[in-house]
């Protein structure tokens, strides 16, 4: 299949954003940047004082810096499985949510890589993992894959967008020099410098499937592997958190789609959402039986450590995010679009929003119950992330949504080729309900 | 082959915690002060323990002190990504600390807790002489490991007082609690009940050699299989 056939003319529709802004985003992009500076206020402060500025004790070695670490791992990694399941199988239709799956995807990444430099002691220092890497350290598998991911996506995001970077330049003259180096010069659009990179993205899709499972893999196993913590301890943790990624990645994609749609006048059909709808209501069995496995073996079994640990996170201090996590990120938003005719692009993007806010809720108390546990008689601990860790972890996320926000300046969100056609259109006419 | 180990005799223990103190001066332990106590940010690289099992009137008082158990087969080594704590050719964990990231991973995998993390720059008390250990030790390559103060962000632990042992092979001073004026670890020193013995694990005459074959003998956390070279000697 090609899809690049013809070179294409530019919609005005799908363009206009790239030219016009609203004073609404200009206000967006203003509060943004007053986070942004008050978060650097407070990684001065974390600089200056040390970590001893944040929440962080004994036992609570880590904190909210790795539990958002490891979360948006796995919006990265949920991200990729759903780009590349588009490009690998040939789903034509899911062409439109790729390119935002994508983005969203580095975006996360980048993000994730911020919030471990946040949290290392001597941030300075950390040219000493390519210096003297250790190749028994999980967080030495973590940070090559971490790399070979983002090459990945960024190859991915490239060959994809290129033809768009191409038709913006020949759409908007004033920038055109702009968009000739964002596309490396390589601004050959015929259809045979189409279909290489046709080809290419699909031998690249299939490797970053692997990739994007080996990501969190290997990021649960930072935690799995060690013996001295046993809430972590356990096989199933790492196809656990592929599980969750692959929803929380597909969470925050539909809820991006939505929010495109809704305020970027993006067009993506309600169909496409419907049916992404369909598969998190598939997921959302899949992440509760993990769960329940989970439980079920350490209440049988009373292993005195592993269930104190699950006592904690139960019903220990942090329960309420195990009991938001199942009540909110679960049980909620199954029943808003369990039955196919409520599956309307609002009720599928309110529940895609509390499955993604649940999964946050899910890391928490994956990192903290089991680092609170001790094996000797320590008074016990706790952990409460203090002014400066919320205000950085604000900043990072308002980072975050900035990237998104120029990047929705510089490039078309959806392929041009693939907005809907009436044809299409009328194909899907019958599963999407009236009145939405 | 050399294995620097310890071992503590329960029964002998009186629970007076000169050891802890005598750790913290010889080693330049930061202080914390009092907020941060009570925060969880103090170091011991010797901690003291008690716990209350059982209930009333059926009560039973444990006490302990925890050095680093230095195990056999550390946990915390493999995971550290730069490789700045290692176990060394005479069977110390240590810590680089001028290599060493702050991660704090190997305090993730140590069930002992018997790692400390510098949360803040290290404070010593204030008073007309200098208060701290002049001593520095490199290993071979050059790191920091021995006792001269580490600097904030970094992860730092029971070294065996490695400077007293480098010091004496250096003077070719006798090593062990058995020998008549052998070096031993502050705590092993100070101990006015005698409770802690200092050597090599591997010398079939030095006392740590005896005791850890004794049959009141056991080590912390033993199902985990990390294999200490600290022993106790079970009370009673």
């Amino acid at each position: 299949m090609v899809v690049y056939e013809t070179e294409t003319t530019p919609r005005p529709a799908a363009l206009r954003p790239l030219v016009e802004s609203t004073w609404r985003f200009r206000v967006l992009v203003g509060v943004l940047l007053a986070i942004v500076g008050w978060a650097l206020y407070a990684y001065s402060v974390q600089l200056t004082i040390g970590l001893g500025s944040t929440g962080m004790n004994a036992p609570a070695y880590w904190g909210i810096y790795i539990v958002n670490f490891v979360y948006l791992i796995g919006l990265s990694a949920g991200g990729v499985i759903v780009a590349s399941l588009a490009y690998v199988f040939n789903l034509k239709e899911y062409k439109p949510v790729a390119r935002i799956a994508e983005l969203l995807a580095i975006m996360c990444l980048i993000l994730a890589m911020i919030f471990i430099t946040l949290d290392v002691g001597r941030p300075e220092r950390l040219i000493n993992i390519l210096l003297f890497g250790n190749p028994l350290s999980p967080l030495v598998w973590d940070f090559i894959v971490i790399f070979v991911y983002l090459a990945i996506c960024l190859i991915y995001g490239f060959l994809g967008t290129r033809s768009d970077i191409v038709a913006a330049m020949k759409a908007i003259p004033k920038r055109a020099r702009l968009y000739r180096a964002l596309a490396l010069w390589y601004t050959d659009v015929s259809p045979g410098a189409l279909k290489k990179d046709e080809r290419t993205l699909r031998w690249v899709a299939m490797a970053a499937l692997p990739t994007a499972v080996a990501l969190h893999s290997v990021t649960a196993w930072i935690l799995g592997l060690m013996k001295a913590q046993p809430g972590w301890h356990t096989a199933l943790l790492a196809p656990l958190f592929v599980a969750s990624a692959i929803i929380s990645g597909l969470a925050l994609v539909v809820v991006t789609t939505v929010a495109a749609r809704r305020f970027l006048h993006v067009q993506i059909e309600d169909a496409l959402i419907t049916k992404l709808g369909r598969y998190l209501v598939w997921l959302i069995p899949i992440d509760v039986y993990f769960a329940f496995s989970e439980i079920i073996t350490i209440q049988y079994g009373r292993e005195p450590a592993q269930f104190s640990t699950l006592q904690d996170v139960v019903l220990g201090p942090l329960a309420w995010a195990f009991w938001t996590e199942m009540i909110v990120g679960l049980l909620i938003p199954f029943l808003l679009i369990v039955r196919p005719k409520d599956r309307t692009p609002r009720r599928v993007g309110i529940a895609a929003f509390l499955i993604f806010v649940g999964v946050f809720f899910k890391r928490i108390d994956i990192v903290i119950p089991s680092l609170i546990f001790r094996w000797l008689p320590f008074p016990a601990g706790g952990y409460t992330p203090t002014w400066v860790e919320l205000s950085i972890m604000a900043g990072v996320y308002a980072f975050g949504i900035l990237f998104i926000a120029i990047f929705a300046k510089l490039f078309p969100l959806v392929p041009l080729e693939a907005e809907p056609d009436v044809e299409k259109e009328a194909a899907h006419a019958e599963t999407v309900p009236a009145g939405t | 082959m050399t294995r620097w180990g310890m071992a503590i005799d329960l029964d002998k223990c009186t629970a007076c915690q000169a050891c802890v103190v005598a750790c913290r001066i010889e080693n330049n332990v930061p202080m914390a002060g009092e907020e941060e106590v009570q925060k969880e940010r103090a170091i011991y690289w010797n901690q003291f323990f008690s716990e209350l099992r059982g209930r009333y009137p059926e009560l039973r008082l444990t006490m302990f002190p925890r050095p680093c158990m230095h195990c056999e087969d550390p946990p915390c080594v493999p995971v550290c990504p730069v490789d700045a704590t290692y176990k060394d050719a005479e069977g110390r964990v240590l810590v680089r600390y001028d290599k060493c990231i702050g991660c704090r991973y190997c305090m993730v995998a140590c069930p002992y807790g018997a790692r400390y993390f510098n949360w803040f720059t290290p404070q010593y008390p204030e008073g007309d002489e200098n208060p701290l250990n002049p001593d520095t030790v490199r290993d071979s390559e050059g790191w920091l490991v021995g006792p001269s103060p580490r600097p904030r962000g970094v992860v730092e632990k029971c070294t065996l007082c490695i400077q007293r042992i480098e010091r004496a092979k250096q003077k070719g001073l006798p090593i062990g609690s058995e020998k008549t004026g052998g070096v031993v670890s502050a705590c092993a020193q100070t101990c006015p009940a005698f409770a802690i013995s200092f050597g090599d694990l591997e010398d079939p005459t030095s006392d740590v050699y005896r005791l850890s074959r004794d049959k009141r003998a056991f080590r912390l956390l033993e199902d985990l299989g990390t294999r200490p070279q600290v022993y106790y000697l079970s009370e009673g």
